[in-house]
């Protein structure tokens, strides 16, 4: 299948992209004064937070499309784009203790940014449960919709709570109405950074989107 | 090397192994029939 294929070498592209955005960060890009090399960890954090709160919008977005159209495209397009939103969550989750503990103390506190991101992370998980413990597909699709829209209603609250509450996460760097504070070549390394992040969600959900299709075409996968 | 470098150098690591685990799969899941 086309789809699919296109999707493989899309995620290869990313990968090796990913392998330069390493080598950027790592040699080619200025040591932050404060922080130490710790800093780095933003340039994986933040692309992957982004990608995560985005794949849940379109989550919501193609979810409330298919409780108009009834299309079962939008149904996969959502599948595909929570389980590629599970893995950049778990990313989130797992690189921002590992930054935390050096430079707040402490490998986790309950702060809201802290704690909305392990509940978006845990609507993923939900959602993905939803969708096998269902088998039949227009209920499986009916249910995880509306379980993908209240996702989507939880990512502006992750997304604003360094506002809205008193957190010990910093506010957005770049994400934010304002230019953003970051120096220019760590900024360059961070747009080039979310451009890779980019291309292995598309990848990702590609692939995922096509193995959906083939599954329900019941056509050999390869 | 810096005090704080083992973190970093942990998180790069995870994130690979986690990009490249799940592209794996992928292509596992993929190849059947």
């Amino acid at each position: 299948m086309r789809l699919l294929k296109t999707g493989r070498w899309i995620t290869v592209v990313g990968l090796a992209l990913l392998a330069g955005v390493y080598v950027r960060a790592l040699a080619f890009t200025p040591v932050e004064r404060l922080q130490g090399v710790a800093q780095k960890i933003f340039y994986l954090h933040v692309p992957a937070a982004v990608w995560a709160e985005t794949g849940m919008v379109l989550v919501g977005v193609a979810s409330v499309f298919y409780l108009f159209l009834r299309d079962p495209r939008l149904d996969h397009f959502a599948a595909a784009s929570a389980e590629v939103g599970l893995i950049f969550g778990t990313i989130v989750l797992t690189t921002g203790p590992i930054w935390g503990k050096p430079i707040w103390g402490t490998w986790w506190t309950w702060d809201a940014r802290l704690t909305l991101t392990l509940l978006l992370f845990l609507m993923y998980v939900g959602y993905l449960l939803l969708r096998g413990a269902v088998t039949d597909p227009g209920l499986r699709a009916r249910y995880s919709a509306v379980l993908g829209i209240s996702g989507m209603c939880l990512v502006p609250f992750v997304h604003l709570s360094v506002y809205m509450f008193r957190t010990l996460h910093p506010q957005p760097i770049v994400l934010k109405p304002s230019a953003p504070s970051l120096p220019g070549e760590m900024l360059v390394t961070f747009l080039f950074s979310f451009l890779v992040f980019t291309v292995l969600y598309v990848g990702f959900v590609t692939q995922r989107y096509a193995l959906a299709l083939l599954r329900e075409q019941g056509e050999p996968h390869a | 090397m810096p005090e704080n470098a083992p973190y970093m150098v942990a998180a790069y690591i995870i994130t690979a192994a986690i990009l490249l685990a799940y592209a794996v799969l992928l292509y596992r899941r993929t190849l059947k029939p």
